[in-house]
């Protein structure tokens, strides 16, 4: 590059013009701050974090009638279908205690990490036009979607937990019903970091955004959704693969304090624990990493 | 060229300072048969992505040039030629292939997408993009009422963004960037959007952020715009630097340049092109700091 535009000038006969850049006083523009400034303008961020977060919940269900009251009526009609379902017309149990318990518990944690994880993974590619627009840490995007989704979660949980007390057989309260705190709040962590790890993919390679449906309908038999933990035994490949699956650690989290009256296993927290605090680091540097590349979508 | 006087002079300080940026995009090019609307499928099979590749477009080559405290400087060129690939790159929102942008402040760039999130309201509008800057939700209730009055919507700044006309939303996000008093503005079309009120207010918001030894950027496909309100333009055109100078001179130029195509007597207008091109002064940039030196 060099020696051709110094050939140029010298054709031309042009004049130079040196410009002195003094960088007290200016600085590059766009460059991605180091990864500790990140994490603090992230922190600076947070009232916009929660404020997206909120504003989404609202708008989401702005067109329908009636509104938000929509965050509770879904989990209490799909929980009600549930019930119907294979609680009263079926009257299967598949040999599990509380079958209708342990589905939605199920269904209703397995949910949060798909609505969390797809939502996270497409974050970048569906707020162009706030990327456009402001210049911010972008990683409030997949934050403030995973935010969302846990605000949204609150009533579903409430829900989940007035199946459990209201439905026979019913459950006693204890306070193993307290966990279900920190286990959400651990699977938060992991569906922000796998949603951060795989939004700046998609943004590069958007055939991914097919397939990660797919991979979570593995993933979702690979977390006993909906039949006995028990059921891959003769398996031994799938019942290693099950014992490191967060996702299934969570949801047996969840069903021993709620309906077994079972304090969760040290090993079920570390691996949970592992999962959620690993994938929330990768997330987090991968996603700084790419930082300048999101502008050209 | 008024640019060396300034600089050596030291009459102002640089506000922004490019240095030899290149933006290259890269797009596929599809076969012309695409269009024809009865391919059969199977011939597609057989013969897959035949005129399929990747096209490398040159949207910005080698653009160098000093922006100084109260310059506003109108960007001008024909469709294509570059002008809203600059902005972003000085916005830093696309980072150019190669090349740097150093920059006194964090440049706020002013687009024509109007909506932020079209369900919400204008005013919950105002408050992610206040929050979004960087504002707190104290400043931003200090400024709520100066933003609305700014935008010039009354009781509509309560309606949701996607019943505005297109004019309301970009004077919103007009007056949602202005808020932050960016010390470099820069203004892409968004003022032929608006109405005879929008444009004077917009005008005396470009005149307080240079009077206060601040820079403005203004792309336009009016001349006439860009004579009145600018004190400096530059011309590009397919990615090229051509001309920076006054806003008569320059337009004078354009004009001429336009009128030979236009006339059909493209070559001329070609050497035009060319001879302001390399009348153009090299420019060399030398970090101050560490005495580390960088020159081409």
């Amino acid at each position: 590059m060099s020696t051709k535009e110094q050939s140029r000038a010298e054709e031309t006969k042009t004049p130079t013009v040196s410009v002195p850049v003094n960088l007290v006083r200016l600085s590059k523009v766009g460059q991605r701050p180091d990864f500790l400034d990140y994490l603090v303008q992230l922190w600076d961020r947070r009232s916009f974090i929660f404020f997206d977060a909120r504003a989404r919940v609202q708008s989401e269900h702005d067109k329908t009638h009636l509104g938000t009251a929509w965050l509770v009526l879904t989990p209490l009609l799909s929980g009600l279908s549930f019930y119907l379902i294979f609680g009263l017309l079926l009257g299967t149990s598949k040999g599990i205690d509380n079958f209708v318990g342990y589905l939605i518990i199920g269904v209703f944690t397995f949910q949060m990490t798909t609505r969390s994880v797809l939502g996270g993974a497409k974050s970048l590619t569906s707020n162009t036009s706030m990327i456009r627009a402001f210049q911010f840490p972008r990683a409030a995007l997949p934050i403030a979607l995973n935010v969302r989704e846990l605000i949204s979660n609150v009533p579903v949980t409430i829900v989940m937990l007035l199946f459990i007390i209201f439905t026979a057989p019913a459950e006693e309260i204890t306070w193993r019903w307290l966990l279900i705190v920190p286990a959400i709040l651990l699977q938060f962590l992991f569906n922000l970091g796998i949603g951060m790890l795989l939004a700046p993919l998609i943004l590069k390679i958007p055939d991914l955004s097919m397939l990660i449906s797919f991979v979570v309908r593995f993933w979702m038999y690979a977390s006993a959704v909906f039949f006995a933990e028990t059921r891959f035994d003769q398996y031994p490949i799938m019942r290693t693969m099950m014992d490191v699956n967060p996702v299934f650690q969570v949801i047996k989290i969840i069903r021993d304090s709620l309906l077994y009256d079972t304090t969760p296993s040290w090993r079920a927290w570390a691996v949970l624990g592992l999962w959620a605090l690993g994938s929330v680091a990768a997330g987090l540097f991968v996603f700084w990493r790419g930082e300048e590349s999101y502008g050209r979508v | 060229m008024d640019v060396s006087d300034m600089t050596i002079g030291h009459i102002a300080e640089p506000t922004v300072v490019v240095d030899d940026i290149s933006v290259v995009y890269r797009t596929k090019n599809q076969t012309p048969g695409r269009t024809n609307a009865r391919t059969s499928f199977l011939k597609k099979l057989r013969t897959p992505r035949r005129g399929d590749s990747v096209v490398r477009t040159t949207a910005l080559s080698k653009i160098s040039f000093v922006a100084n405290q109260s310059d506003s400087i109108g960007v001008i060129g024909r469709n294509g030629s570059g002008k809203s690939t600059l902005m972003k790159v000085l916005a830093g929102l696309i980072i150019p292939d190669s090349g740097t942008v150093y920059a006194a402040s964090n440049p706020i760039l002013l687009g024509v997408n109007a909506a932020l999130i079209s369900s919400i309201s204008g005013a919950q509008n105002i408050r992610l993009g206040c929050l979004a800057m960087g504002m707190s939700h104290a400043e931003i209730d200090a400024k709520f009422d100066d933003i609305v009055e700014m935008s010039g919507l009354e009781h509509e700044v309560y309606h949701p963004m996607n019943s505005y006309s297109s004019g309301m939303g970009a004077r919103l996000r007009f007056a949602i960037a202005a808020a932050v008093d960016p010390e470099i503005l820069l203004i892409d079309e968004a003022l032929n959007t608006g109405d005879a009120q929008f444009k004077e207010r917009s005008k005396k918001r470009m005149e307080h952020v240079t009077s206060q030894a601040g820079t403005v950027f203004v792309v336009s496909h009016s001349l006439s715009t860009i004579t009145s309100m600018c004190n400096r333009a530059l011309w590009i055109d397919k990615g090229d630097f051509i001309m920076d100078g006054t806003p008569d001179e320059v337009a004078k130029e354009y004009r001429n340049f336009i009128w030979r195509i236009n006339e059909g007597n493209a070559d001329y207008g070609r050497k035009i092109r060319a001879e302001l091109m390399a009348s153009l002064p090299e420019m060399r940039t030398t970090l101050l700091p560490n005495g580390w030196k960088r020159s081409r």
